[in-house]
């Protein structure tokens, strides 16, 4: 009796102390990352699993209970020659290391896995953050993915990406999907391409230039990352453009392979992917930094080495390669020759990069590259410095400002959630391009309390430079609430946008656009009141000074003119720091008003 | 030999594909990535939320508009020179004499690291004979590439 009593007594406590052994290992960093387990990072989801899809766990309450989880991962991994091990290799190993079970070839009936692990191995890993561009506003806040490198370092065309993105169908083609898209309406995957079709996509496509960045991760940690990223094959995440984006889930991924890396340990309302190239910088993770320039800079950087009667020949033999018999280029030297017909090539492939192939496109290429072959061999023409982008300055911004209008003085404050505009410090930026979301001002003057002077919705911006390879149409648009004249000073509510073109010589940039404008405001009659205009300005950009001078003018339907001229001018203290002052002449019929103002800009994250 | 295979189906002709004759009518020179819908507002939801259409690929299978490979991929790198775009970066490359592209070709057939700056020049010479026409198919790009490489003292023990 009493033995049997003894023998009840030490299974029950065998029992409780295997509950609490699993409890305790469920605790662990790995095993919570290994389930996405949000550690209170961002606002959805706390303390749950950031997974969408009852495939992933084992057990039923498992996306938000990781010690039952855990519990029916053992049952299901311990028999030799389980299915769940053919799923799960990174759990297996995590409870294998944990438990101490010692099975020499776990996966030896998975041969799928064995397969798949066959072919994605790597030896490096290398975070790839493919920057904005001009003329595309949904591009500026930039992408991230990952790059696994199988150790030859020139061999990058045969590494694997690893990107996460929504999956949509084919029929998605209106706006409401792109809101779909923002709230959270489709689903996230992982999936894993040849690096070179990113290559292709962005550098080639889209004209972005990439920042290759190298991880510091060592071989069993880029292990834990693979062997973790098979099970998550078809596995959904509900996708959020603002925090659960692409660049949010490889954290998560390199939460696997560090567990202890501290990765998510703050609360974030967005990650915008510079955010995470800086967070894993900070974190000490990034051991290298590697500029892969686009098509674009490319084609620029080869004929900016031409002067420009050989950029004109350029032309034409891009045209016609039969110029390549002409005179004209004949008597040019061996040399400038080649420099010219390289030039010429990447001008056929660039201008016809999203063109279908034809015999013209083909044969012309196919005439330029034996050219090129059969010209001496020239040096690749060196590539303009650029500051990568995780050295611009924050997305946030703050600024007070003091200034006069008119006779009366005035105080500001500003807060802007977004991201840059085009006077804002330029390091790590593009020259021209503005992307500005939700920014606020209150303005307080001697005659009256504090008011609202302006809230910026949305404030778009793309003057790209056209030149003799690249013609590219420069637009924007924007929306909000402003403080303009009708009548007397009112706030309006307003919609405009506009097109045209720009161009650069050196540190100049003119522009001139065609705009319309709707309005609403308590004067004016008509519930909307629509308008045409245009705008035309220059921006110079040296260094740490970004200049603006403009002159915009509206007509509106009732018979109202108004137009207002600026010139601004931005210097960088620092980094994070802008000084900005800005004079300001509001014009309507038969009167108008002046305004000065400085303005001192903060920018943080 | 067996390297010679794996570069083989690397550009999307191995021996049993070239049956079945690589490619299609929209593959090879001049060919380009980009097919599937366009306009503003799917190109624009593609860019926010960093989409790809229908299913996830997995490494599994990969995008090669236009070009037809079937029977000759297998998981790795595999389908790298058969994507379209692939090829003509080759040739750009050897037109040149240098660059990523070939690169990648070396290290798959095998070159070491030593005779890769030979193996470029080599290349670089016989640009004309490896691509005598605007046409040329991935398969025959790659077979004469290793007649190339067969008639050269250095190179032929790769092939």
């Amino acid at each position: 009796m009493r033995a049997a009593l003894l023998c009840v007594l030490v299974l029950f406590c065998s029992t409780v102390a295997q509950a609490r052994d699993l409890e305790q290992l469920a605790q662990q960093p790995r095993w919570q990352a290994l389930l996405h387990i949000n550690p209170g990072a961002t606002l959805r989801d706390r303390q749950r699993s950031y997974v969408d899809d009852a495939d992933f766990f084992l057990a039923a309450d498992g996306a938000a209970n990781p010690v039952s989880e855990l519990a029916a991962t053992v049952e299901a991994l311990e028999p030799e020659a389980s299915p769940a091990r053919c799923r799960f290799p990174a759990r297996y190993r995590f409870v294998a290391e944990a438990l101490g079970w010692r099975d020499t070839e776990p996966f030896a009936h998975c041969a799928e896995y064995l397969e798949w692990r066959g072919a994605v191995h790597a030896k490096r890993a290398v975070l790839v953050f493919p920057a904005s561009y001009l003329n595309s506003p949904s591009s500026m806040f930039g992408h991230t993915l990952l790059r696994l490198d199988q150790g030859d370092d020139g061999a990058v065309w045969l590494s694997w990406a690893i990107n996460f993105g929504a999956v949509t169908t084919e029929q998605d083609n209106s706006l409401f999907y792109i809101y779909r898209g923002l709230a959270g309406g489709y689903p996230g995957r992982f999936n894993l391409v040849p690096y070179v079709q990113k290559i292709q996509q962005y550098s080639n496509m889209e004209s972005r230039d990439i920042w290759e960045y190298t991880l510091k991760l060592d071989q069993s940690q880029i292990d834990w990352m693979i062997d973790h990223l098979w099970e998550l094959r078809d596995i959904n995440f509900d996708y959020y453009f603002f925090d659960e984006n692409c660049s949010f889930r490889l954290l998560e991924l390199i939460q696997v392979a560090r567990p202890h890396g501290g990765l998510l340990d703050e609360l974030r309302f967005a990650e915008l992917p510079v955010n995470t190239v800086r967070a894993l910088e900070q974190r000490g993770l990034v051991t290298e930094r590697h500029y892969r320039p686009s098509k674009e800079v490319e084609l620029a950087a080869l004929s900016d080495r031409l002067d420009d009667q050989e950029q004109r020949l350029a032309r034409r033999l891009a045209a016609d390669p039969a110029v390549a018999e002409s005179d004209a280029f004949q008597s040019r030297p061996p040399r400038r020759q080649a420099m010219m017909a390289r030039t010429a090539y990447s001008y056929v492939r660039f201008v016809n990069r999203k063109a279908a192939r034809t015999e013209d496109i083909a044969g012309r290429s196919f005439a330029l590259l034996t050219l090129v072959n059969r010209l001496p061999s020239v040096e690749d023409p060196e590539l303009p410095d650029k500051a990568p982008p995780e050295s611009g300055h924050g997305s946030q911004m703050l600024a007070a400002s003091g200034g006069q209008r008119g006779s009366d003085d005035f105080g500001e404050v500003s807060y802007r959630l977004t991201y840059h505009d085009l006077l804002d410090n330029r390091r790590g930026f593009l020259d021209g391009a503005q992307i500005q979301g939700l920014g606020i001002t209150l303005r307080s003057t001697e005659s009256g309390a504090a008011r609202l002077e302006e809230l910026d919705l949305v404030s778009i911006r793309s003057l790209s430079p056209r030149g003799r390879f690249s013609k590219p149409l420069s637009w924007y648009v924007e929306g909000g609430l402003e403080r303009a004249w009708a009548g007397r000073r009112r706030l309006t509510r307003y919609v405009q946008g506009g097109a045209g073109g720009s161009w650069r010589s050196g540190p100049w940039q003119p522009y001139l656009l065609a705009s319309v404008r709707a309005e609403n405001n308590s004067d004016f009659g008509p519930l909307i009141t629509p308008g045409g205009g245009a705008e035309a300005g220059m921006l110079y950009h040296a260094g740490r000074w970004q200049w603006q001078l403009s002159s915009a003018g509206h007509y509106f339907s009732n018979d109202v003119y108004r137009h207002r001229s600026t010139l601004a001018v931005q210097y960088a203290l620092a980094r994070e720091h802008g000084l900005r002052a800005s004079l300001e002449r509001e014009g309507w019929r038969g009167d108008g008003e002046t305004e000065f103002k400085v303005q001192w800009r903060w920018y943080f994250d | 030999m067996k390297k010679v295979l794996l570069a083989a189906a690397l550009l999307g002709a191995s021996v049993s594909a070239q049956a079945v004759a690589p490619g299609g009518p929209g593959c090879g020179w001049g060919n380009l990535i980009f097919e599937g819908k366009s306009g503003m507002p799917v190109h624009l939801l593609a860019t926010i939320v960093n989409g790809t259409s229908g299913n996830a690929t997995f490494g599994m299978t990969s995008g090669t508009n236009g070009c037809d490979t079937s029977g000759a991929l297998t998981y790795s790198g595999e389908s790298l020179l058969s994507m379209n775009g692939v090829l003509e970066e080759v040739a750009q490359d050897m037109a040149t004499g240098e660059g990523e592209a070939l690169t990648a070709l070396s290290v798959s057939i095998g070159v070491s690291g030593d005779d890769r700056a030979y193996f470029n020049s080599v290349m670089h010479e016989n640009f004309a004979s490896i691509f005598p026409r605007q046409d040329v198919s991935a398969g025959e790009v790659m077979q004469r590439i290793t007649a190339v490489m067969q008639n050269d003292q250095k190179l032929a023990k790769y092939v």
